[in-house]
């Protein structure tokens, strides 16, 4: 097991870029769970502030201010005195303070409204926004019924009824409106770590023995070429198999019991058949590399390409219709489309697309594996 | 001893060039057999074909009486192969690149062991087993190319130019270290344009150009097949056309040569031929200075049967 042994050696040279590599990406991927994996966004809802209003106006308009604002937002009521009002904001009591003044309605109505409120707000806050936002409007509809003739008392039903009405909000996210597992983050960007991994170690290795002279040398020796070659293949499924061993155990460990589940099972499949096809890039990648600058710019390319094209990265929502279907030539499609299924799955008979995802990926494998035979055998005859 | 290699009528084409032309020669269990010739002249192609590395389009290559194929392994595993390039792992030590090369011959984990460390010692690199290729000096990494090569002590060891760009030192212990894997048994090819170390080791020479062995023979033999016996250097100042013409008629002296000062003559055998020259100069009153003579080399049995110099015409090629 002489090439084997080799293998591993030469492996075991570029270890420090290897690990560095996984490093980065778990610990960077557990950040991402965990900021992302327990709170979906579920729905749209408006945002609830709470604040104050001092109302001074006698008229029938700054009420129905009050009124209108007091539906959304939770009205408290106004400290007394300076220091207990920024007392207030400062510990996020308050986010808003608004003061309606005197003659507010009057002065309204002869269309003298610039600058007649008067609001607080906590420096930087930027909810505070939204109501200063919600005033404008309401102030603007009112304005609107006002100046078409109506009555105070039925421009103020009719802006309140305008007011409440609510825009359907939908998500461009196929993912939302669905709970996303810790798991479902860990797995989304497996395909970037390994292609990058494989490129990086079975390409430094297959380069090595791919050396022009060192071939010759290799062919000179009693050890039949195909043995060597099987060395070679073994150890690449035996790296594989560490590499998977490796981020599977981080997903048990990160998410638990959740990975015992079926969902779980299916996910670790999913990386699994991904880093097979992740190889067959590597081996189709490494025909070309003569040096380590060519393989590291290759498993950027590799790497980041069918990361970002594949909806890795980006969600392939965000994408055009043209960038979807170039997507689909890519494996990395592929796999998120599986693991986005999988969080569907309940048992093993619905789980019909993410074997068909599974079947995609493995014809990936098969072409780059047989595209790197025949430039490999191309290379030979050359010679 | 029998032949260990037999060559007949060989012809490798690259394209339009032909690179070995109808190349027939046959080397003898035991020797140290040198193939001589400038860059071009088939050297490479030809050890290649012995190896199996190349397919070629006719003739016949017999290794230990066996048509050589791609897939001999047995007699494979009887041939220590040192290539013109240097080829270790620049990723493994020392010591693990010679294991990894024997291991490809020897299963035998102990007694691979003791081969390894022989080889280490043979090649002289006991200080440097843990260094990586790239920390060795041009002479080192070829003594370690070699030891790659001969560590599973095969019969029979092909060296493509094993001395390329070695400094003095080096290639002195390599040469010593081949003759003494010869006296251990080994039988060895040895290509090199350097016509002095195919001269300091080999006990038979094949010339080659242009695909073609143009001479074949020991040293003696190769030298016995030209004109030149013995070459006589006279530093003159001033030397007349009539005077070089009476030289050229003295008795086993064909062809003089005067330039820049210095006359050079050539002699085909004959005894006292310095002695009646300086004869002939003193009778005609020419001064002189410095005086020497020398044997024939390999560089003139090059030159007279192709009418280049080896050494030039190798580093024109290079």
């Amino acid at each position: 097991m002489q090439v084997f042994k080799a293998f591993f050696k030469i492996l075991y040279k570029n270890k420090m870029t290897l690990f560095l590599y996984i490093g980065i990406y778990l610990a960077l991927t557990l950040l991402i769970c965990k900021l992302m994996g327990t709170e979906g966004e579920m729905e749209f809802s408006n945002v609830s502030l709470d604040i104050s209003v001092e109302n001074r106006d006698q008229g029938e308009l700054g009420e129905a201010l009050v009124d209108y604002l007091g539906i959304h937002n939770h009205l408290k009521d106004v400290p007394e005195g300076r220091e207990a009002l920024q007392d207030a904001m400062y510990y996020e009591e308050i986010d808003y303070v608004l003061v309606i003044p005197e003659d507010f309605t009057r002065q309204f109505l002869k269309g003298d409204s610039e600058g007649l409120l008067e609001g607080t707000i906590v420096p930087g806050s930027s909810t505070s926004y939204l109501l200063e936002n919600e005033v404008e409007n309401f102030l603007k509809t009112a304005a609107m019924y006002l100046r078409s003739g109506v009555t105070m008392e039925q421009a103020m039903e009719w802006t309140r009824k305008d007011m409440e009405e609510k825009p359907e909000v939908r998500f461009l996210e196929q993912t939302a409106g669905q709970q996303l597992s810790d798991r479902y983050y860990f797995f989304q960007y497996i395909p970037y770590v390994y292609l990058i991994l494989m490129i990086l170690g079975v390409g430094a290795v297959v380069k090595s023995f791919k050396n022009k002279d060192l071939e010759a040398r290799n062919k000179c020796s009693s050890m039949s070429f195909l043995k060597q070659n099987l060395q070679i293949f073994l150890g690449c499924m035996v790296y594989m198999l560490v590499m998977n061993m490796i981020f599977l155990l981080m997903a048990v460990l990160n998410t638990g019991e959740d990975m015992l589940s079926l969902q779980g099972f299916l996910s670790g499949m999913n990386a699994v058949v991904f880093s097979l096809c992740a190889l067959s890039v590597a081996w189709f990648v490494a025909q070309f590399a003569r040096n380590t600058a060519v393989l590291n710019m290759m498993s950027n390319i590799f790497g980041l390409g069918f990361s970002f094209l594949g909806g890795v990265f980006v969600s392939l929502e965000f994408m055009g219709e043209g960038a979807r279907q170039a997507a689909k030539f890519t494996p990395s499609y592929w796999y998120v489309i599986a693991n986005y299924d999988i969080q569907k799955v309940k048992d093993l008979a619905e789980a019909g697309t993410v074997y068909q995802s599974f079947r995609m990926v493995l014809v990936f494998a098969a072409a780059f594996f047989a595209a790197g035979l025949l430039v490999n055998r191309m290379q030979i005859r050359s010679r | 001893m029998g032949k260990i290699i037999e060559i007949e009528n060989l012809v490798k084409r690259y394209k339009d060039l032909i690179a070995l032309d109808h190349l027939n020669l046959s080397v003898e269990e035991g020797e140290i057999f040198g193939l001589l010739g400038p860059n071009g002249s088939g050297k490479t192609t030809a050890i290649n074909c012995i190896l199996a590395l190349l397919y070629f389009d006719k003739g016949s290559v017999k290794v230990m009486g066996k048509e050589m194929q791609p897939d001999n392994y047995e007699i494979k595993k009887q041939i220590g192969v040192v290539l013109q390039n240097v080829a270790v792992f620049e990723e493994l030590t020392v010591q693990e690149n010679i294991d990894y090369f024997c291991g490809l011959y020897i299963q035998d984990k102990k007694l691979r062991k003791q081969y390894v460390e022989e080889a280490i010692v043979f090649s002289g690199l006991e200080d440097f087993r843990k260094f990586y290729p790239k920390k060795l000096s041009g002479g080192l990494l070829r003594r370690l190319n070699i030891a790659c090569g001969i560590a599973h002590k095969p019969r029979l060891i092909i060296m493509d130019e094993p001395t390329v760009a070695v400094d003095p030192q080096s290639r002195n212990r390599i040469l010593e270290g081949i003759q003494k894997l010869n006296q251990e048994g080994a039988t060895i090819i040895y290509t090199s344009h350097y016509m002095e170390e195919v001269e300091q080791i080999c006990s038979r020479i094949a010339i080659l150009d242009k695909g073609h062995c143009v001479a074949l023979g020991t040293k003696e033999e190769l030298k016995s097949m030209i004109k030149t016996g013995e070459k006589i250097h006279i530093e003159i100042s001033e030397l007349q056309e009539i005077q070089m013409e009476e030289i050229r008629e003295l008795h086993h002296v064909y062809q003089v040569d005067y330039r820049e000062g210095m006359l050079e003559i050539r002699c085909s055998g004959g005894k006292h031929n310095l002695v009646h020259i300086l004869d002939y100069l003193g009778r005609q009153e020419i001064s002189f200075g410095r005086v020497y003579a020398e044997l024939p080399t390999l560089n003139d049995v090059f030159l007279e049967i192709t009418g280049k110099e080896l050494r030039d015409s190798a580093e024109k090629t290079l």
